[in-house]
């Protein structure tokens, strides 16, 4: 898949500018030039050779403090997905198979998670259990899940009623081979394309709640926070809140783009739309004979 | 509209029925117009417009979350409140008390008895008059209500006796403080008739104060109107009051350059943009100073050399700096410099000295990164960044935790090290006692008293506020307070204010707001 991916335009924008995110939440804190926590005299200065994005209201370099906090805020999305992903992909695939009552609790369960508005849930979570991110996340994770419950659910049931599943059942073949063999191949599609949407949608919940002070206990840096310090002293440097912004928004762009070339690529519909596309630049690249006429 | 359809008529010879008709139909679509203008601009959002005079439109970030004054205690809120509420006393430019409901008032010779004589013929905005039974319940209330912020306060009361418009209060001890303390910030008197009913009268405030609230919208909006029978409504020239709970810092300037307010608090970080806007900014003077809460019962704190190496890393110039853009001061002591009570000779007792508290560490036993200590705030502040920041340079490494729920182990003196930020009291005493007092809400350390505190303080309440030696008593009550090893001062944050040049000056009453003979031009 990831190489029909890659066929796409699309696909390969997403894939570089998420690498890149990628690359710079590992290696971003040992790229800072200066200490991101280090006070200085120099507050609120504009861009220059030593501070390329100037500094901040207590003196600190901002680009540094921006490499330094991508880590939290991507880790914090990824977070959001994985937990999303376990808690409600699993159960999506199980209720098709584990019976009525299984099926009547998650799909219960499934529909009073969606009703939680998320960002206010992890607000009371995080006043209950101590400002953490990684709290707050796997909170917002598990009400994000019902996507993954949905998508693996639908999937398995057309998949489940298919005749080669049946002929497998006939033939005694069991559950669990049936779920590794048949099952997964054809759920894993729809639940790449709705991880890759989650991770830009758990990208924007850390950063709304980052924004809002919170999660992350100061001074650490997170895109968010630096967002919306920059609010403040809008007067001294009204360009500050582009940078953090742009990357923020830059990684949600990313991840739906992604989510889009999955969707794309994936599945027979997909396959087909890969060939054609192929067999159109075959067509370009060698062009048909043209006839010149005569019996 | 009807010479429009004057120059499409064909002609005053050939009028048509329908051009008759067209005629009609436009002056009757007209009239609508003329009509429907005034009254659909009456029913919008402007409320001055609609009911004409000045209007104060005021956007504060100490928005009352209690209207009724017991539970909203004597924090800064006490302005907003202020609005809605009179007091016996209130206090003039220097400071000092000066009648307010009550006209005047006196001590028995052995100073431990208080009579006020109060303003006759004035009523609380629900027509219940003013008098001593008034003034009785009022401190009786804030005495015993379960949720009363006030009852610490008023310890010298022992009781109220009510004769008609004279309230008589009998001291427990000798307190010459008593008209500085009952003032706007401890004794707004509610109506005693509303108080019966404190919960309807949190949010529904009826007071004898200079407006009457007409509306009340918990946390975000309050409405009020001149009141007339205000004693001194004469000098009252505003009309109505919109107070409003200010939005985020940077979006007040954009409020008042639109007119949606004209008055508001300031953060220091909008004073530049607000007065490019053309804006009137100025400080109104206060008594604000914060501070570190050390709790000396706890370690490392309970090591002498340890609170001395904190106090010697304190830069507080860079709190200033950073955080007041040049309008606040330093400040060692719980008032600025300036104010009587602050005490020169304890000026600079811990100068900023990076190299002495790394010494007094190791003396203490401590190496670099040996002290670990949690800094637990309510709220994302800067303060305790900065803080971080210098006990870094000392090798106290410092973890800042926000909790929301701060105020509960804050106020049971459970929490180790913090922050704090006072806005005074008009009685120095009551800063005093408060800040250093064994029972003091704002010592982490009780029932830790520095020696010697006790007997000073007591002096001070003992001298009158007019005897001559009052100042030396009281500077040597805060020297005696500044030995406590539970507070390191650092700096006085303004009280900036934006407003709109249609307002004029306000009196210089520090820390607080008084809109006696301000006026609103161009309503």
């Amino acid at each position: 898949m990831v190489r029909r991916v890659l066929t796409l335009t699309s696909g390969r924008i997403a894939v570089v500018i998420l690498a890149a995110i990628a690359l710079l939440a590992v290696f971003g804190p040992l790229l800072a030039p200066q200490n991101p926590l280090a006070t200085s005299d120099n507050t609120l200065a504009a861009a220059s050779g030593s501070h390329w994005l100037g500094t901040d209201y207590l003196g600190r370099d901002t680009f540094s403090r921006l490499l330094d906090g991508s880590r939290v805020s991507v880790l914090g999305s990824l977070e959001v997905a994985l937990m999303a992903l376990v808690v409600g992909a699993i159960p999506g695939i199980l209720s098709v198979y584990l019976g009525r009552t299984f099926e009547w609790l998650t799909l219960r369960l499934a529909d009073t998670l969606v009703a939680l508005p998320f960002l206010l849930f992890a607000v009371a979570v995080i006043a209950l259990l101590g400002n953490g991110i990684t709290q707050a996340m796997l909170v917002t994770g598990a009400l994000v899940s019902p996507l993954f419950y949905r998508v693996a659910r639908a999937a398995t049931l057309a998949v489940a009623r298919s005749p080669y599943v049946e002929a497998a059942l006939i033939a005694g073949a069991s559950t669990g081979w049936i779920v590794r063999r048949h099952v997964w191949v054809k759920v894993l599609p729809p639940i790449a394309v709705a991880l890759a949407q989650t991770i830009g949608v758990g990208f924007i919940i850390v950063s709304s709640l980052t924004f809002l002070g919170i999660g992350v206990q100061p001074p650490a840096p997170t895109w968010g926070g630096l967002l919306a310090s920059d609010l403040g002293y809008l007067s001294y440097q009204p360009w500050a809140p582009l940078a953090p912004a742009v990357l923020i928004m830059i990684t949600v762009w990313a991840g739906n783009l992604l989510a889009d070339a999955i969707r794309d690529v994936s599945g027979e519909a997909g396959r087909a739309f890969v060939n054609t596309r192929k067999a159109r630049a075959n067509r370009l690249g060698k062009p048909d004979p043209v006839s010149t006429g005569g019996a | 509209m009807p010479a429009h359809l004057i120059t499409h008529r064909p002609g005053p010879d050939r009028r048509t029925s329908r051009g008759a008709g067209r005629l009609r139909a436009a002056a009757l679509g007209t009239a609508f117009v003329a009509v429907l203008t005034p009254v659909l601009s009456a029913c919008g959002g402007d409320s001055a417009a609609s009911s004409g005079g000045s209007t104060l439109k005021w956007t504060s970030s100490y928005f009352p979350t209690h209207w009724d004054p017991v539970v909203g205690g004597s924090g800064a809120q006490f302005r907003e409140l202020a609005l809605a509420y009179a007091s016996l006393t209130r206090t003039d430019e220097s400071g000092k008390a000066v009648p307010d409901l009550a006209k005047s008032w006196e001590y028995n010779d052995k100073g431990d008895q208080i009579t006020f004589h109060l303003r006759s013929g004035l009523k609380f905005s629900d027509g219940e008059p003013v008098d001593a039974a008034a003034v009785k319940a009022a401190i009786e209330r804030a005495q015993k209500q379960k949720n009363s912020a006030l009852f610490g306060d008023l310890t010298s009361i022992k009781s109220v006796d009510a004769d008609g418009l004279d309230a008589v209060l009998h001291l427990s001890q000798v307190d010459y403080q008593i008209p500085q303390l009952l003032g706007q910030r401890v004794l707004q008197i509610a109506s005693p008739k509303a108080a019966k009913n404190p919960e309807k009268l949190d949010q529904n405030p009826v007071g004898a104060g200079p407006f009457v609230v007409t509306q009340v919208i918990p946390g975000t909006k309050a409405l009020l109107k001149k009141n007339p029978d205000y004693w001194d409504a004469k000098n009252i020239h505003i009309d109505n009051v919109e107070l409003t709970s200010a939005p985020d810092a940077s979006t007040v300037v954009s409020g008042l350059r639109t007119g949606v307010y004209n008055f508001a608090d300031l953060d220091p970080s909008q004073a530049s943009a607000a007065k490019k806007a053309g804006l009137d900014v100025f400080v109104q003077p206060g008594f604000n100073a914060s501070n570190l809460s050390l709790n000396v019962n706890k370690a490392p704190f309970d090591n002498d050399r340890v609170v001395d190496a904190v106090r010697h890393a304190v830069n507080r110039k860079e709190f200033v700096d950073k955080l007041t853009f040049g309008y606040g001061e330093v400040t060692d002591q719980p008032f600025p410099k300036g104010y009587e009570a602050y005490d020169p000779e304890s000026e600079n007792a811990y100068p900023y000295d990076p190299a002495k508290s790394k010494k007094l560490l190791a003396e203490a036993g401590y190496k670099s990164g040996d002290i670990k200590l949690n800094l637990v705030i309510p709220a994302e502040d800067p303060q305790a960044e900065i803080v971080q920041s210098q006990l870094a340079k000392v090798g106290i490494k410092v973890t800042i935790k926000i909790d929301k729920n701060w105020a509960t182990p804050f106020f049971a003196k459970d929490l180790t090290f913090s922050l704090y930020g006072t806005t005074g009291r008009d009685s120095a005493a009551q800063t005093l006692t408060a800040h250093f007092g064994p029972n003091g809400p704002l010592n982490l350390s009780t029932p830790y008293e520095p020696d010697g505190f006790e007997a000073a303080i007591a002096k001070v309440r003992e001298t009158p506020l007019d005897a001559p030696d009052y100042t030396k008593v009281l500077q040597a009550a805060t020297r005696a307070g500044l030995e406590s090893k539970a507070l390191v001062f650092t700096y006085s944050q303004p009280n900036l204010i934006a407003k709109s040049k249609s307002i004029s000056d306000l009196p210089k009453n520090p820390a607080h707001i008084d809109w006696t003979g301000v006026t609103i031009s161009g309503s």
